[in-house]
């Protein structure tokens, strides 16, 4: 590692800090420490949104996913990036108008139900510990490839892990909602810039996108395995048909054909379950508002995930070629294929960029994983500190001991986290999956999809879901998911173990008809009625956009006029809930 | 609809909300069984049309994987798109209308989502 890597990844550090340092929150108040006072522009928490999400599985993740199983690695790009459109139909706006700080917040209010509330933190809680381990192994295979070498008496992964989580859950503990939400739309900008930078320098280069998915296609794919013989390259077998090749470009390569659908509907239906992405909606001023930052969010997951897959095609095709010339590439391939898929993106910046390149490419994976450690904390703060400390534990907390629960719990689900990351041996695990780090968020994603989503849904769309009913889904649906998975870690036989490691496809409906007949035969809240006005009322929506165009006319004269004519200008309150909640906020 | 401050009434009845509660439940699941179509149908075409991925468009990309490489994307966005524009216009033009007193939900004070916690 050279100085200049050096530089750039404490440089990368410093500014994060001195953001989370000016925009920490001056007040003790928990909506300020959870919430950032529900003033989050559109523009800016589409960024974070993005930051919160967009972890090291989305960048180290799928592009090592693409890099071993060609167009089934690409089916985690398309469940990432699809998962926002159910939020932005069926949740987005109704979330942020019902307005609590957490999805057992919502769900224990909604349902009137501390029960509910309890059960949701448990849920939760296994969705976020499952979702930080993978950040934090994350981290610490860009430490050991970046760095090579460790702490007194750490590993360089053990090293990884451990300064990751602690630099991360320092900054969430002083920074709060607010000091995240600024340095994860700085660091989605990096993490973006990072890939941007690649993609133009390997285009730059010659590569030709169409050509190489035609000519990696044109061979059967291999990829490198250990046993009794050492390291050696052993083709893929072919899930669809097995006496054909597995192929670069056709599907077969790790997923058979209900597999296929069950890992594109576990990511699907998993993100509208996130406890870390979902508490993001309730920062933004408005439900359009919040509506219209998942339409931001789309878009940039799109153009995250087409360069993701791109570059990942990239890396199979050109590292193979770039062996002979950069010998450092022998100990970390076996015939031009890398042993660990998730270097391809790093090893690809230091081909085009010496050590600049690679640190510039390693600076965006660490901040993929700070960003994304950052937001579950900080869900983990709110669920813990609001739903159990401030309700069950001390009901008459006041609000500097409510902010100091959830900076305590940050540093406990820290610990956690960076302790199983490093008690696993991701090298054991790696030759089982596609990508260790895309398969265990795809865990996180199967636990969310199947136990929260589904009662989250109905909870906002059918007036008849009870407490109990809730109570029902979210273990039955958990604990359906939970089985699957250990089943499909046994060896049942190809294909079937593959689906079973993505159990949305039955364990969410289950869930759902468990909550519909647990329901059906249970009473709903009293006051369904009033708590539907405020899901799908726009009446706060008004108030709060009326309050905005007020702020912004006491300001000045020339304020007063340009907000004048943009609300005449403006058809509707819909782009103005958007936008000028957003704008105001921003400003 | 367009509203001045004057004319924007922060309470909304339960009949309308109902009403606009029902129209963006269709609006949402004919855009989901769109979407659902789209990413699901992308792989099954994978699994039963040889030429969808072993054809060949200009330089050697097959169509089924353009679509899973960036044709999705473009696809996400734009039904996206078009649900949240129509969502809030739905929003915009069923709610928010000035409204009779006695009309109005029998509490006054509500509501403010933001008064609920």
């Amino acid at each position: 590692m050279t100085a200049t890597s050096i530089g750039t990844l404490v440089a990368l550090i410093a500014l994060v800090a001195l953001i989370t340092l000016v925009v920490r929150p001056r007040g003790t108040s928990t909506v300020d420490f959870y919430l950032a006072g529900q003033r989050v522009g559109v523009a800016t928490n589409a960024l974070a949104i993005c930051g919160d999400y967009f972890s090291a599985a989305s960048f180290l993740g799928v592009a090592a996913a693409v890099y071993v199983s060609g167009l089934d690695g690409v089916w985690y790009a398309v469940g990432f990036a699809a998962g926002f459109v159910p939020v932005l139909l069926f949740v987005a706006a109704p979330l942020r108008r019902f307005g609590e700080f957490s999805i057992p917040d919502f769900l224990g209010r909604r349902l009137a139900s501390e029960r509910v509330r309890l059960v949701a933190v448990g849920v939760v809680q296994i969705v976020i510990l499952s979702y930080l381990v993978p950040q934090a192994v994350g981290s610490g295979i860009t430490w050991q490839l970046l760095v090579g070498h460790g702490l007194p008496g750490l590993s360089p992964y053990a090293t990884g892990v451990v300064l990751s989580t602690a630099v991360v859950a320092g900054l969430v503990a002083f920074g709060g909602m607010r000091g995240t939400t600024w340095t994860q739309a700085i660091q989605f900008l990096v993490l973006l810039g990072a890939l941007v930078w690649l993609a133009v320098v390997v285009a730059g280069s010659g590569f030709h996108y169409s050509e190489a998915v035609a000519d990696l296609s044109a061979e059967p794919l291999a990829n490198p395995v250990h046993d009794e013989s050492g390291w050696h390259l052993q083709p893929e077998s072919n899930q669809l048909d097995a006496t054909q090749p597995a192929t670069f470009g056709q599907p077969g390569a790790a997923y058979g054909p209900l597999a296929q659908f069950a890992l594109i509907l576990t990511l699907v239906m998993g993100t509208a379950g996130l406890p870390h992405v979902m508490n993001r909606y309730f920062t933004s001023p408005t439900g359009t508002a919040a509506r219209m930052t998942t339409v931001w969010v789309l878009g940039l997951a799109g153009l995250f995930y087409a360069l993701a897959v791109m570059l990942g095609t990239a890396a199979r095709q050109q590292i193979a070629a770039a062996v002979k010339h950069h010998p450092w590439l022998e100990e970390l391939t076996v015939d031009g294929v890398l042993r660990v898929p998730e270097h391809a993106l790093p090893v690809l910046g230091r081909i085009y960029g010496g050590d600049s390149g690679l640190a510039v490419v390693a600076a965006g994976a660490l901040v993929a994983v700070m960003s994304t450690i950052a937001g579950l904390l900080l869900a983990a703060a709110a669920s813990w500190g609001h739903d159990v400390y401030e309700r069950h534990i001390n009901p008459r907390a006041t609000q500097s001991q409510a902010v100091w629960a959830g900076r305590a719990s940050t540093a406990v689900v820290a610990l956690a986290a960076g302790g199983l990351a490093i008690a696993m041996q991701p090298a054991e695990i790696t030759p089982a999956v596609p990508s260790i780090v895309a398969a265990m968020v795809t865990w996180a994603f199967a636990i969310a999809g199947s136990a929260l989503t589904p009662v989250f849904v109905l909870a906002i769309w059918w007036r008849g879901t009870t407490a109990a009913g809730a109570t029902a889904g979210m273990v039955v649906g958990g604990l359906v998911s939970v089985t699957m998975f250990v089943v499909g870690a046994l060896p049942i036989g190809p294909g079937l173990g593959e689906m079973l490691m993505t159990p949305t496809l039955v364990a969410a409906p289950l869930a759902a008809l468990v909550t519909w007949f647990v329901s059906r035969a249970t009473t709903p809240p009293a006051d369904v009625e009033r708590q539907w006005l405020v899901l799908h009322g726009t009446a706060a929506d008004r108030h709060a956009e009326r309050l905005a165009r007020l702020t912004i006319a006491s300001l000045g004269p020339k304020s007063r006029r340009s907000a004048r004519s943009g609300g005449s200008a403006r058809s509707g309150a819909d782009t103005a809930g958007g936008d000028k909640g957003g704008h105001d906020a921003d400003g | 609809m367009e509203h001045d401050d004057e004319d924007v009434d922060e309470h909304d009845t339960p009949a309308e909300v109902d009403a606009t509660f029902r129209t963006l439940r269709r609006v949402a699941i004919t855009h989901f069984v769109l979407f659902l179509a789209a990413v699901a149908g992308v792989p099954a075409l994978s699994l039963t049309l040889d030429w969808w991925s072993g054809g060949r468009l200009a330089g050697g990309m097959s169509p089924g994987f353009a679509m899973a490489a960036f044709g999705l994307y473009a696809f996400f966005l734009v039904i996206g798109l078009a649900a949240a524009t129509l969502s809030s216009a739905v929003e915009a033009r069923m709610l928010g209308g000035r409204q009779d007193d006695e009309d109005r939900y029998a509490d006054d004070t509500y509501p403010s989502d933001g008064e609920t916690s």
